[in-house]
């Protein structure tokens, strides 16, 4: 069942020589740009919509609801708003750095989406290297914090980037650890066998979603990439009562649309992750893949959310001594754990 | 099979065309009023005083990052080994297999034991931040 990467698909739907490069580099440029433009339109309608909706819905309130059905054309309003205003550069800002951070932290981002399978074909590239790939890009979102944090200028905006490096080496390591311990399972770091692998039939109609067969990795896996997202209750990089915004409390105009946007895909790019590794990708009943994938990711999001909702903040100290003591010596026990469990059963 | 990294390099062209565009068209769209104290920084509505870069931080920040470089240069070990693990484990038996890596995650852990008990782990309150909280009850 593996399925061609886009780019051979469209070559042969078109009828076009998959094996000249020319034709490869045009085709990965359509497909890149369909894959870009299904991301930016999913954190379109989460960025300023869905998450005023979610946390509207959790606090008993009403949110956007004024222009267009359900408020959607927000969106729109929003967009034009905040293109629109002024870009205040802060004074004894770090030139070329403070204008590349909202670029990195935008980029890398979306950037990893090009390994995740999206079911129905939609699958960029699938290296063979494709899950320590897309950790990797998705660490370098962390230059970009602390970039953005250090050139601002701003004693909040530093102590946010200090505080946003300290959460994502603290939780980056258990969070790799743990995808390591699906990798055991699967024998792959292709993304694609690691969705194959996860077909088979576990017990009865429940397919062998690793989030099934080890959900204890799961777990770890979804409370570290709370805090690589940074989103309670490990928010503290932005800690709002805190600290103002953390590394972006300088930045306006486009540029604070490109971390938030960032920020979100971030979230996506999470959801993607756990789907793909997880949740068995774009793998489900009845539904077309790519539907599942998406109803998938949007699941991580609307768990996200809940945890922005309703769980408290924990303190510096508190999240080092969870990352450090906590979850980097369980993510080791399952890393080991794991380990035997596949030895015996081989 | 053709280069899938002419895929992910195309990605990246798109990724960064993307906020390059929006750049663009916030360029065109928006005022610029320079105004006098419009560009400080922002403290809480205060006059900033002194530089922000030579604000004293906890070194508790450095000896974290210090112990990241440990673990994640372990994290680039363990990788190529969960990827053979099942085939080797079926191949030479389980404790060939896994025997090594204990050994190898055992070491480890004794480092990050000596790092707990020597406090690199542990948040350590300045005296002054830990005296004002008791001047208070």
């Amino acid at each position: 069942m593996q399925s061609a990467p886009l780019p051979e698909t469209l070559a042969n739907l078109l009828g076009l020589d998959p094996n000249s490069t020319a034709v490869m580099i045009v085709l990965s440029l359509v497909g890149a740009g369909l894959i870009g433009t299904l991301m930016m339109t999913n954190t379109a309608l989460a960025g300023p919509w869905a998450k005023r909706k979610i946390t509207a819905a959790f606090t008993d309130r009403i949110a956007v609801d004024r222009i267009g059905p359900y408020g959607l054309f927000i969106i729109v309003a929003d967009a034009v708003r905040l293109l629109s205003k002024e870009l205040i550069v802060p004074e004894g800002a770090d030139r070329p750095a403070w204008d590349l951070a909202p670029l990195i932290i935008a980029s890398t981002a979306l950037l990893g989406f090009a390994v995740i399978p999206m079911g129905n074909g939609i699958h960029l590239a699938d290296p063979e290297v494709g899950l320590a790939y897309v950790f990797a890009v998705a660490s370098t979102t962390s230059i970009g914090l602390v970039m953005a944090g250090y050139a601002s200028n701003n004693k909040y905006s530093f102590l946010g980037g200090l505080r946003a490096v300290a959460q994502n080496l603290a939780y980056e390591i258990p969070l790799i650890l743990t995808g390591a311990s699906v990798v055991i399972f699967a024998g792959s770091l292709q993304m694609s066998e690691i969705v194959a692998a996860q077909q088979q039939s576990l017990i009865g109609p429940l397919p062998s979603w690793y989030a099934f067969v080890n959900p204890f990795a799961f777990v770890l896996f979804m409370i570290a990439n709370l805090a690589e997202v940074g989103r309670n209750p490990f928010d503290i990089p932005e800690a709002p009562t805190e600290i103002v915004a953390g590394y972006q409390t300088e930045y306006s105009s486009v540029y604070f649309v490109l971390i938030y946007l960032g920020e979100f895909i971030h979230i996506f790019l999470g959801g993607a992750i756990i789907a793909t590794i997880f949740l068995g990708g774009p793998a489900g009943p009845v539904l077309p893949g790519i539907v599942w994938f998406l109803i998938k990711i949007w699941g991580v999001f609307l768990f996200t959310q809940w945890a922005r909702s309703a769980v408290p903040r924990v303190r510096i100290d508190q999240l080092i001594e969870i990352g450090w003591k906590g979850m980097l010596v369980l993510s080791l026990a399952n890393l080991l754990l794991t380990a035997v469990i596949v030895g015996v059963t081989v | 099979m053709s280069n899938p990294w002419i895929a992910i390099g195309a990605l990246a062209v798109v990724a960064l065309a993307i906020p390059l565009t929006m750049m663009a068209v916030s360029s065109l769209l928006r005022p610029s009023v320079p105004e006098q104290g419009k560009r400080t920084t922002y403290e809480s509505g205060e006059v900033p005083t002194g530089s922000s870069r030579q604000i004293k931080f906890n070194i508790q920040y450095y000896m974290v990052a210090l112990l990241f470089v440990v673990f994640d240069i372990e994290t680039v070990f363990i990788f190529p080994w969960t990827v053979i693990y099942s085939d080797a484990a079926a191949e030479f038996g389980m404790t060939t297999a896994l025997l090594p890596m204990v050994v190898f995650i055992a070491i480890l852990a004794i480092g990050l034991g000596w790092a707990w008990r020597n406090g690199a782990v542990q948040w350590v309150r300045s005296p002054r931040a830990t005296k004002g909280a008791d001047t208070y009850e």
